[in-house]
């Protein structure tokens, strides 16, 4: 590339010097002509041509083209170049770094087993971070390190922060139970269904059976002798009887979005969440979090805050009773299983005190009553594979 | 386009040439610049001496073989 220097040269005869030029075989491009002086671009190489003979013409550069004017510049602006070099260096290297290691499991074993495994394959807190393959290999590894604990693993790179899920393996040892137990009943009810699985069945469908009464035998009897003990199993239905209370209030507050919604900050450093801008929605507020992004461990939140209106509403004592049963019957059907109902329900007394209404329930339920009950016998050497 | 000029050059073995444009010549294997004024530009080239007439006239690059001269060009004369 050839170098160009941009130069002015005071004269008041412009074709002289044109022509002196043309004679010294001066290469000169985009001629500007001014009042005393001309300005063109020169050769470097021909400047020294120039300034040799023509001595009497003060040659003034003005500047540099092409590359030579980058190299020009850099060196003025070195500073700050290397300044930004510097800094990109360091931002690279930043974000390369691991400043968090997340172990997500509840046992703290496993975390330590899968902590000395990262550092032995060197994923460290303060190390680099590792290609996608390497994260991969390193899981293999670690899984088949530990086949007896880890049933699943995945490393989750989120900025400077390494997430590792781990699901752990559950071996389950299913040995022969050469326990021996009754089924009894847990409530005394009238035997409404049975289902017995293992063992004698002691009652009959429409049975009053009381508390702790044998409903199924582990002992098998012939002619009235023991011939062998089992732990019995099945499932005996009955229908039993609850006197159920419940309090219901005349007045609700309800809790409703207004629409109004507003942004705000939030910075999350471990379990500490600091909310950087002054909530503009007032007390009653629901916050919705979105992560934007994480630097040195702390986790950076979009903050949206929607206001919340609260409605008081007050009830007809009609309206808080039918309230009530719904809550009573609500409560119930959660601890009742497929093949449990309710059959009966009675509203004894409601009472209205203190802007409650208080209610007693006398709730009819069809339920699984048959509960083990161990026993001590000498072991069978038949196990229970064999006798079923 | 000097390219292509270049090109035209070694194919057709030219020793000049002179491209007339609106306001600008440019001459192409000039020998000599043997005048030069704001209204007068004489070159000398191979066979003849190129005299180009007109107004403001100004060389606006100059090398060895090349010259372009801007200005209002009027009149441009071969003497042989």
């Amino acid at each position: 590339m050839k170098h160009y220097l941009l130069v002015r040269i005071k004269t008041s005869k412009k074709t002289s010097l044109l022509l002196k030029l043309n004679r010294l075989n001066v290469d000169i491009k985009e001629v500007e002509y001014a009042k005393d002086y001309l300005k063109f671009k020169i050769l470097a190489s021909d400047l020294k041509k120039v300034k040799k003979y023509l001595m009497r013409f003060k040659v003034e550069i003005l500047d540099e083209t092409g590359i030579y004017k980058l190299k020009e510049e850099l060196k003025k602006n070195n500073l700050i170049i290397v300044g930004i070099i510097f800094a990109t260096i360091v931002f690279l290297i930043l974000s390369n770094i691991i400043v968090k290691i997340n172990i997500v499991h509840e046992d703290e074993s496993l975390r330590e087993i899968i902590g000395e495994a990262l550092t032995e394959a060197g994923v460290t807190r303060l190390s680099f971070k590792k290609s996608y393959d390497e994260y991969e290999a390193i899981i293999e590894s670690i899984k088949e390190s530990y086949p007896d604990r880890i049933e699943w693993l995945e490393i989750d790179v989120e900025g400077m922060v390494l997430n590792i899920r781990v699901e752990e393996r559950i071996i389950n040892n299913y040995e022969p139970d050469y326990s021996t137990c009754h089924i009894v009943a847990s409530k005394s009810g009238i035997v409404r269904s049975i289902r017995s699985e293992k063992g004698v069945s002691m009652v009959s469908i429409n049975d009053y059976v009381t508390q702790g009464e044998i409903l199924i035998n582990g002992n098998i009897s012939l002619n009235e002798i023991v011939k062998k003990s089992v732990c019995a199993s099945g499932e005996v239905y009955a229908e039993v009887w609850y006197s159920v209370s419940a309090s219901v209030p005349l007045t609700e507050e309800k809790r409703k979005d207004s629409g109004k919604m507003r942004y705000n900050f939030m910075v999350k450093n471990g379990s500490d969440e600091y909310v950087l801008l002054k909530s503009r929605v007032g007390e009653e507020k629901r916050v919705e979090n979105v992560y934007l992004f994480s630097i040195f461990g702390f986790e950076f939140y979009l903050q949206k805050e929607y206001e919340v209106e609260v409605e008081t509403i007050n009830y007809t004592e009609e309206e808080a009773l039918t309230k009530g049963i719904d809550l009573i019957n609500e409560k119930l059907e959660l601890k009742l299983d497929n093949f449990e109902s309710i059959i009966e329900e009675k509203v004894l007394q409601n009472t209205t005190k203190d802007n409650n209404i208080y209610i007693d329930m006398f709730v009819a339920v069809t339920e699984q009553i048959g509960v083990k009950e161990y026993f001590d016998e000498t072991r069978s050497d038949t196990s229970d594979e064999e006798y079923n | 386009m000097r390219i292509m000029k270049n090109i035209q050059n070694f194919l057709y073995d030219q020793d000049y040439y002179i491209d007339i444009f609106q306001n600008c010549l440019h001459v192409y294997y000039y020998l000599d610049l043997l005048s030069l004024s704001s209204t007068s530009i004489e070159l000398k080239l191979k066979e003849f001496t190129l005299k180009i007439e007109g107004e403001d006239l100004v060389v606006s690059s100059m090398d060895k073989h090349e010259i372009l001269i801007k200005g209002k060009i009027k009149n441009v004369r071969f003497d042989r």
